[in-house]
């Protein structure tokens, strides 16, 4: 070979990113990154999209990863180039995402010296990252890198940052470039193949089951386990429910779907994890929002608990059977389980319990009747939106949102049938993150629809992006279902607060987002009136190579429902604004 | 609530320790008492070496002693989640032991 491949740390780091797989990084260059964005113009194999603020950069990673299953890769400057992306690494924390933060840092010898631009980012970022890494060696870098993409897509996936002081990337400093085989964390060993005995268990338990319910999160889809989900309930045909992170790993059109469940799930989905005596919890984690009070949280059920994460499990809710692996595996352990005694499993057992679910669907099921209340002299319900857009794009589309009453709209009302193509922020709830998520997917799938929506609150918080979507051409549809407030935090206080609405409203200060789309370069179309409605989301699907902003006024008194009562159990829900369980 | 030891092998790595005392802080566990020194005689962690397939090495590891005030459920939830953290080899408190994710039912450190 002769001599071997000398590079600078800036190279090493593009090309260990190649040597990663990497094909896009979003980011937004500054002084501390400067080595690092030449060593990227010097070279033809990796994307960057420069973005318009750092948040969202991460974001728009954060939707290419949960869209592809591939890590999201950022690249920050340090100080408020780090800062900045602290809201979207938290994102991504929340909700198990792998992402890689490479951040610049000032140089060695001024850290601690409260140097231009320097921050703590190690620090700050702490708390909020699954992994993180100080460059003090550039020889280290390949390693690293390896490390960190590693680190951030095994076991339970999450964010790493690398954080790089400025002369660790220097263009005169060489170094022999190695990129290590396979990543080696002697100390890092998550689970992967499930506990034999756990699984007998398990599988004996279901055997005994008459009112089982499947309860899968985004754990499942972090796994990929949809066909192994799937084929679960070809054998059992229990009822499933899906978390807000979880939508799409089982079909939602199947007939066993029972909805999304928790604080504004469905109906039959609450009443019948209150109900059942046995859960199956698949990658999901009984979060606050799922179980409203834990202790009077579904009273006769045992449940069993497949996660990777062992600090998952028996958290909030005690778990009669703990099943530690990648769910993928400890699910095709169970089907193989299950398949073994088949004899002892007869499906018809469960039709009383199928019967008793159909009742609640028919009684309070998501009863809202589009069509009927569709003429002009009625306000635009926010429902009506999100399920005129779901019928366009024949519930294919990837759909990314926003938080706040659209978001719970937008679960409710678009009906996943394949995973990853709900993209939200489930766990820390960030507004901003639609719009930037929109861009990450579109990346990923060019040739898809992708649209976002939004709401006339979250949509500002990181509408600059709209320029990103320019410079690279993004034809993403953004559906604005504008009702002049905050609308979850009027729904509460309508509710809990006497109907003071302190600080939700603008006082008609809400900007012409028709003519902010057409300053963009792209296209906008509001929407005041029922009758318009479908034509004008027709005519905006239509514009293929066009992003384009549908700014709908929606009926801003409207509320989402169900609702579970606070502090209680999932069976006490509000099914309108005067109507409970 | 009982005051309760653990015992934590860890990659003796800048930013390590922060990492254990940031969990206690972020879970709002309080801290009583801390220890940590780096490990010189590794003989008594041999079956550590044996089961991570590797050697350490003079201040390649530290073992850390901290005693908190908690009650029993949540013990387990501080054990499971120092576990977790990446530069942490094996932590245990009087009963049990995590080795890399494998809970053994007994305080080998």
């Amino acid at each position: 070979m002769g001599t071997k491949l000398k590079l600078s740390g800036a190279d090493m780091l593009m090309r260990a990113l190649h040597d990663e797989g990497v094909e896009l990084i979003f980011g937004y260059p500054g002084g501390a990154a400067l080595h690092i964005y030449d060593a990227l113009f010097r070279q033809d194999k990796i994307e960057h999209i420069l973005v318009r603020h750092e948040q969202g950069a991460t974001h728009a990673a954060d939707g290419y990863a949960r869209a592809t299953g591939k890590p999201g890769v950022v690249l920050v400057t340090s100080g408020p180039g780090a800062t900045n992306a602290i809201t979207g690494i938290a994102t991504a924390f929340m909700d198990s995402i792998p992402m890689v933060v490479i951040s610049g840092q000032v140089a060695s010898h001024l850290i601690g010296t409260d140097a231009f631009q320097e921050t703590d980012m190690i620090g700050i970022s702490r708390p909020v990252v699954k992994h993180s890494y100080t460059v003090f060696d550039a020889s280290e870098i390949p390693k690293i890198v390896q490390e960190a993409f590693h680190v951030a897509t095994s076991g339970r996936p999450g964010p790493v940052v690398i954080d790089i002081p400025k002369d660790m990337t220097a263009p005169e400093n060489l170094f022999e470039y190695h990129y290590p085989e396979k990543a080696n964390i002697r100390s890092y060993n998550p689970p992967i193949e499930p506990d034999v005995e756990q699984i007998d268990r398990a599988v004996k338990e279901i055997l005994k089951a008459k009112k089982p319910v499947i309860y899968a999160g985004g754990g499942a889809i972090a796994s990929n386990a949809e066909d192994e989900l799937f084929r679960l309930n070809e054998i059992l045909d229990a009822p499933v429910t899906n978390t807000l992170m979880g939508l799409g790993i089982y079909p939602a059109t199947h007939q066993r779907f029972l909805g999304m469940l928790g604080m504004h799930g469905t109906y039959q989905a609450n009443m019948a994890m209150h109900n059942s005596d046995l859960i199956i919890a698949v990658g999901a984690r009984f979060d606050d929002r799922i179980t409203n009070n834990p202790s009077k949280f579904s009273p006769d059920a045992k449940v069993i608990h497949l996660d990777v994460d062992h600090s998952s499990v028996s958290k909030i809710i005690e778990a009669n059977i703990a099943v530690f692996g990648q769910v993928k595996n400890s699910l095709a352990a169970i089907i193989k389980g299950l398949e073994n005694n088949l004899n002892e499993y007869k499906k018809e057992k469960l039709e009383p319990w199928h019967k008793q679910i159909k009742n609640w669907k028919s009684s309070h099921g998501l009863n809202y009747d589009l069509y009927k209340d569709e003429s002009d002299d009625n306000p635009i319900l926010p429902q009506a939106v999100v399920q005129h857009v779901y019928n366009i794009t024949e519930g294919r589309a990837f759909v990314t949102s926003d938080v706040g009453q659209h978001q719970m709209f937008a679960a409710q009302y678009y009906h996943f049938d394949e995973p990853r193509k709900w993209i939200n922020s489930g766990g820390l709830g960030t507004m901003g993150f639609g719009l930037p998520a929109a861009m990450g997917v579109k990346l990923a799938f060019p040739d898809d629809e992708v649209l976002c929506i939004t709401g006339e609150g979250s949509i500002q918080m990181c509408i600059q992006e709209l320029s990103t979507c320019l410079q690279y051409n993004l034809p993403i549809k953004i559906i604005n279902i504008n009702n002049e407030a905050l609308g979850m935090v009027k729904q509460w206080q309508d509710m809990n607060y006497g109907g003071r609405h302190s600080q939700s409203t603008y006082q008609n200060s809400l900007p012409d987002f028709i003519k902010l789309s057409e300053s963009y370069g792209h296209v906008g179309i509001k929407v005041e009136k029922n009758s318009e409605l479908k034509p004008a989301l027709e005519k905006a699907f239509s514009m293929k190579d066009k992003l384009v902003f549908v700014d709908v006024y929606v009926d801003p008194s409207e509320h989402v429902y169900p609702m579970l009562v606070a502090n209680h159990s999932l069976e006490d829900m509000w099914l309108s604004k005067d109507k409970k369980t | 609530m009982i005051k309760r030891k653990l015992i934590l092998i860890m990659e003796n790595k800048p930013g390590a320790l922060v990492r254990v005392v940031g969990l206690f802080h972020q879970r709002g566990y309080n801290i009583e008492s801390l220890h940590v020194d780096p490990v010189d005689d590794f003989t008594p962690y041999k079956f550590i070496e044996d089961e991570l397939e590797t050697k350490f090495k003079n201040n390649e590891i530290s073992r850390l002693t901290i005693q908190t005030l908690v009650s029993d459920s949540l013990m387990r939830q501080i054990l499971r989640q120092l576990n977790k953290l990446i530069d942490v080899i094996a932590v245990s408190n009087e009963e049990t032991t995590y080795l890399k994710g494998v809970l053994l039912d007994e305080n080998l450190l």
